[in-house]
């Protein structure tokens, strides 16, 4: 299988904090690989080193056969990111926020691409809405949008279903499987775990930025557990209060 | 009780803002190095004297701390909005009605008492503090320290509050703030022409400091708390849950900026401006007001300028306090909502670069207007050239430390103390150069190289950095 990211023993370090410990992980096309872990346990900053929003301290990674560090601009030009809490520009309007990301990124024909995705997730109500004046909810549908709008090959994504109602986060979870079956390759990191077993064929387990843990969902299928226990049992016997 | 929870929880709040975004010990040593420059600079008092009457110091230093409370108030309004765009979801006590049992305007009181309390112990006591010290050594009676003090912190309380009531009215209606500030205007020039004096002449302060009376202490008292319970009882916070819509401008705007080398953050920036309110808002608090104090204050010294002198001078502090423009359009993002778009650093900061350009169109137009009041037609392209050198020069030093926060970075003492050395030295250069022969102003063209490898710099430089904010 063609693999199109990896992370060669990334490691992140802020002052004396470690963030990141010499971290190694492969992801194949096509897959919905998930990263787990606790809060603070070095998610987010596996994905920003991954798309080049933060430089890795030692380490490498690479993505759709691109070393981020070499080039972050080119990467972030291939994938489809949602970062973590961040929002649409404040004084732009939804359908504005959406132009903008297609003139930066170059997708033609966005006035219809919008339309489709603004009736999806049902808000073209809000097209005309200044961002700022938008509930989190909305704001999440719109981050959404922005990363696959432009259906990228691979798809990065920071607590996807964060922000959505129970019938908002259902459609996205149709819509991720859908997606991966198409041959593209989604990474997401949560630390919703009966999410991750749903709707992830792989996973990885973060703690204290060491990973304790990379395979297939399939493998604990077939042994009956599930991956909350699994999870639990692993970061409890690495010392989580 | 809650007034007192409040008002500390702020302070602590300002306290840590500044602190996060630069570390505790370089923000500590900011009001250190201020106390410094006023103790230091005493010591210069009579080598300034041969050359510059002590009236006309202290005018110049109580113009410098009226413009520090409108700046300090102007940022104050826009802070919830750039804290969010800076800390992701933050939010500042000034903006917790929604959460807390507590009116809008007990909180918004708190906060002015606040920034009142926390910027004078930032700002006005350490100067007030240096000069005091060293008066024992320059021979300055303490009485007429102490009195500086207290006038200096009148001075910072009227720009503070000003803004405060001016902004108050704005937000209610720009018709009213327009007959405001022309009837403060004819108030102002009737009694000047009537009198035949510069109307900065009856500022409460500087009236103060040539000659301290209870009764002109009472007035500027009562000026203040008039001001200041005028913005609380005026004070109008947005509603809640509000939706602000507007009709598709992005696309038009887009490719009426072609132009220009990056037109779709072009068109965003042009967006935020004018939708924020912040290009008409920051337009009037942020250079027409500071630059016309400026300017009265400026012709007060008139006699000791060489003829033109006045023209140049105010083109040179045009160009400064232009090139804090770039703050206008960096102010609303940092460079978390681009960090998941195919847009470098440099990129962005070439495209704000380029924004303020489209923007030196204002302190262009406003030189050419002072020229041409002034009767000095003859020298507008000279004093309109130094001024948008001097403008460009100065925003490709702050680019270069600051990257895209400028407006943060400021108090970083190391990053003052360098923008404050490259600065002053070509305000010096070209303030003599224009003082010898008007004309040579024209050379300050000549800016363009240090502003060029300057921008390359800061390119290369913030590029190099992880850009995930603070």
């Amino acid at each position: 299988m063609e693999i199109v990211l990896e992370a060669k023993n990334l490691t992140k370090t802020y002052g004396d904090v470690t963030a990141v410990n010499n971290v190694s992980l492969e992801v194949e096309k096509g897959a919905l690989f998930g990263l787990l872990g606790p809060n603070g346990s070095g998610k987010t900053t596996m994905i920003k080193m991954l798309t080049g929003q933060v430089r890795p301290t030692s380490g490498s990674a690479t993505v759709l056969g691109l070393i981020v560090e070499e080039d972050p601009v080119g990467v972030r030009g291939r994938v489809g990111i949602i970062p973590e809490q961040e929002t649409p520009p404040s004084f732009l309007t939804a359908v504005e926020y959406l132009e903008f990301v297609a003139a930066v990124r170059k997708i033609p024909d966005i006035e219809r691409k919008a339309d489709w995705w603004f009736d999806f997730l049902d808000f073209a109500d809000k097209k005309n809405v200044l961002c700022k004046d938008l509930s989190r909810g909305t704001r999440q549908k719109l981050m959404f949008t922005q990363a696959f709008i432009h259906e990228p090959a691979v798809a990065l994504i920071d607590e996807p279903l964060i922000n959505f109602d129970p019938i908002m986060q259902d459609l996205v979870k149709d819509y991720l499987a859908g997606y991966v079956k198409k041959g593209k390759t989604i990474f997401i990191s949560t630390h919703i775990l009966e999410v991750a077993e749903e709707i992830c064929s792989g996973f990885a387990i973060l703690h204290k930025g060491t990973l304790l843990h990379t395979g297939p969902v399939a493998e604990l299928t077939s042994r009956n557990e599930h991956l909350a226990s699994f999870f639990l049992s692993l970061v409890r016997k690495d010392g989580h209060a | 009780m809650a007034m007192l929870e409040l008002f500390t929880s702020m302070v602590k709040e300002e306290w840590r803002v500044h602190s996060t975004m630069f570390g505790s010990l370089s923000f500590a040593l900011f009001p250190v190095m201020i106390f410094g420059i006023a103790f230091m600079g005493s010591f210069l008092l009579p080598l300034m004297r041969a050359t510059l009457p002590a009236g006309n110091l202290t005018l110049i230093v109580h113009a410098n701390y009226l413009m520090l409370g409108i700046m300090v108030g102007g940022f104050g309004l826009l802070g919830n909005e750039v804290m969010n765009r800076r800390f992701g979801q933050a939010s500042l006590l000034a903006y917790s009605a929604r959460s807390l049992p507590l009116s809008e305007k007990f909180i918004f009181l708190n906060f002015v008492i606040k920034d009142t309390v926390y910027y004078f112990f930032l700002w006005v006591l350490p100067f007030g503090f240096g000069y005091i010290l060293a008066s024992p050594f320059t021979g300055v009676p303490l009485a007429a320290a102490l009195l500086l003090l207290l006038t200096l912190t009148l001075s910072f309380l009227f720009g503070l509050c000003g803004v405060f009531f001016l902004s108050a009215v704005y937000a209610r209606s720009r018709l009213i703030l327009l007959l405001v500030l022309l009837a403060f205007g004819v108030v102002v020039g009737g009694i000047s022409v009537m009198i035949g004096m510069n109307p900065v002449l009856f500022f409460p302060p500087l009236l103060l400091n040539s000659a301290f009376t209870w009764l002109n202490f009472l007035i500027s008292c009562i000026v203040l708390a008039l001001l200041f319970g005028v913005a609380i009882l005026l004070f109008n916070p947005e509603s809640v849950g509000s939706e602000k819509t507007y009709r598709d401008a992005f696309a038009p705007l887009v490719r009426r900026f072609s132009f220009l080398p990056n037109p779709p953050l072009a068109a965003k920036d042009a967006l935020d401006l004018y939708r924020s309110g912040s290009l008409v808002g920051q337009t009037i608090f942020s250079f027409l007001l500071p630059l016309a104090v400026i300017w009265f204050f400026l012709s007060l010294l008139d006699s000791i300028f060489p003829p033109h002198g006045l023209l140049f001078i105010v083109a040179i502090t045009t160009g400064i306090i232009a090139s804090t423009m770039y703050t206008w359009v960096t102010m609303f993002d940092t460079f978390g909502p681009y960090a998941g778009l195919p847009i470098a650093v440099s990129t962005l900061i070439a495209s704000k670069l380029t924004t303020f350009g489209v923007l030196q169109l204002i302190p262009a137009i406003f030189i050419a207007v002072v020229a041409l009041l002034s009767g000095e037609a003859a020298y507008l392209v000279p004093a309109v050239v130094l001024a948008i050198s001097v403008s460009f020069y100065a925003v490709s030093v702050m680019a270069w430390l600051c990257g895209l926060s400028p407006s943060v970075l400021v108090y970083d003492v190391r990053v003052l103390f360098v923008y404050l050395i490259l600065v002053g030295i070509v305000m010096t250069i070209f303030t003599s150069v224009s003082f010898a022969n008007p004309y040579f102003a024209l050379s300050a063209v000549v800016l363009a190289i240090p502003t060029w490898l300057l921008v390359q710099k800061a390119k290369s430089r913030w590029d190099a950095v992880d850009p995930d904010g603070f």
